[in-house]
């Protein structure tokens, strides 16, 4: 790995972690705890993007000891931004915003399972009560926590997946041709 | 036992075995003693930094539990998440990051993975103070929390971008200062002072290591052969 793709992962992973500030200034109910991890994977590729989800799982995991066990998810989120980067999904919003949605599936159906047996659906506020509301329309446990869990993560990684595709586009293709994957995930290469 | 002169790894054993032990071991007895040993770890640390930020983090847990379940399902839940909490909230409280870095060197681990923790903890903060200036900046210019969820993801946009442009153009700096001091990918270093590891300690992370499996086996396979 070349010394600025290492630069690249603290940088990613602390993006991850500090964009809460301005979710929180605009009162939206996302979490985008995931936008360093796409953003790495699509500028350099899934190394450096699981890289970044593991290391944004650890240090938040410092914060919140509850996150740890969702590194899983973070990997998936890799893996699947590689694919899209790979299919050149980045290159506009009308198709980086239904590959999130995809995202939003696929993220509720993998953190469903640890959210229900290590947690009991618990892990934040919000999902409790999503689950609760599930539980209360007369779903199955399980059905209920995949619910709560669905209603969190659709909307905010195709709000993600949207993020990443402004920043690909606003950076100067100058520096975007530093990034090996950067290019190709705009559909410019 | 305070943790605070125990070595970097053997904190790790412990906070890793605790909860470890809290889901393999039968609920609830298991997980209550392994909750009462990792609060009274917490405690350790002091109330402020120790107990009382362990009882707030844990507290909305059973709030919730109590709302989706039964109560012995809460209870076995509740005992086992409480032990995670806590015994990460004393790793955090016994671990100083520099100690983790120089020991992780010491054991043959790539300065690269220390640096990738080490260079996380330090860029957070300040993208998070860099974030703030960017929300004054643009209610400056009329950011409002109000209006219709389009008009929110407008002005996300306009928050996000510049913190994370900026960042980026970061990472060019950063590899510079990176390759100037040497840490090349692959490259071993030598730690400055390394902390002690006794021989003692060594065998306490491997004993932690043989309990878990036990209660793993004694838990999973062994009532299949009864």
């Amino acid at each position: 790995m070349s010394i600025r793709l290492l630069a690249l992962i603290p940088v990613a992973a602390a993006i991850s972690l500090a964009l809460s500030a301005a979710v929180d200034a605009v009162a939206l109910p996302l979490f985008l705890d995931t936008t360093g991890t796409i953003l790495a994977t699509a500028l350099a590729g899934p190394g450096v993007g699981i890289a970044t989800g593991v290391v944004t799982s650890a240090v938040n995991t410092l914060r919140n000891p509850t996150f740890w066990p969702f590194v899983v998810v973070q990997i998936i989120v890799a893996l699947y931004a590689w694919a899209a980067a790979r299919a050149g999904l980045f290159r506009s919003l009308r198709t980086a915003v239904p590959a999130g949605l995809g995202l939003g599936v696929l993220a509720s159906v993998t953190s469903t399972p640890i959210s229900y047996v290590v947690f009991g659906c618990t892990t934040t506020g919000g999902i409790a009560l999503t689950t609760a509301l599930g539980k209360a329309l007369g779903l199955p446990p399980l059905g209920a926590c995949f619910f709560g869990s669905f209603v969190s993560d659709f909307g905010d990684k195709a709000v993600t997946f949207a993020l990443v595709t402004s920043v690909l586009h606003a950076l100067p293709r100058r520096t975007a041709a530093r990034f090996p994957w950067a290019l190709r995930a705009i559909g410019a290469a | 036992m305070t943790g605070g002169r125990l070595h970097p790894f053997t904190l790790l054993a412990i906070a890793a075995a605790l909860p470890a032990l809290a889901w393999i071991l039968p609920a609830p007895t298991g997980a209550a003693w392994t909750a009462t040993i990792a609060l009274a770890l917490a405690a350790t640390r002091g109330i402020r930094r120790g107990l009382w930020p362990a009882v707030l983090t844990v507290a909305p847990f059973w709030v919730f539990l109590l709302l989706l379940h039964d109560v012995p399902t809460t209870i076995a839940i509740g005992l086992r998440i409480t032990t995670m909490v806590a015994s990460f909230v004393w790793l955090v409280a016994a671990l100083e990051p520099a100690r983790l870095v120089e020991a992780m060197v010491a054991a043959g681990w790539s300065a690269s993975v220390a640096y990738l923790l080490a260079a996380t903890l330090r860029a957070v903060p300040l993208l998070k103070t860099r974030a703030q200036r960017i929300v004054e900046a643009q209610r400056c210019r009329g950011l409002s929390r109000r209006g219709g969820m389009a008009a929110r993801l407008r002005a996300l946009r306009a928050l996000a971008l510049p913190l994370v442009l900026s960042a980026l153009h970061e990472v060019d700096e950063r590899a510079l200062a990176l390759e100037t001091r040497g840490l090349v990918p692959g490259i071993r270093r030598t730690p400055l002072a390394p902390p002690p590891d006794p021989a003692v300690e060594q065998a306490a992370r491997w004993a932690l290591l043989l309990v878990c499996l036990a209660a793993l086996v004694r838990r999973f396979i062994v009532p299949r052969f009864i």
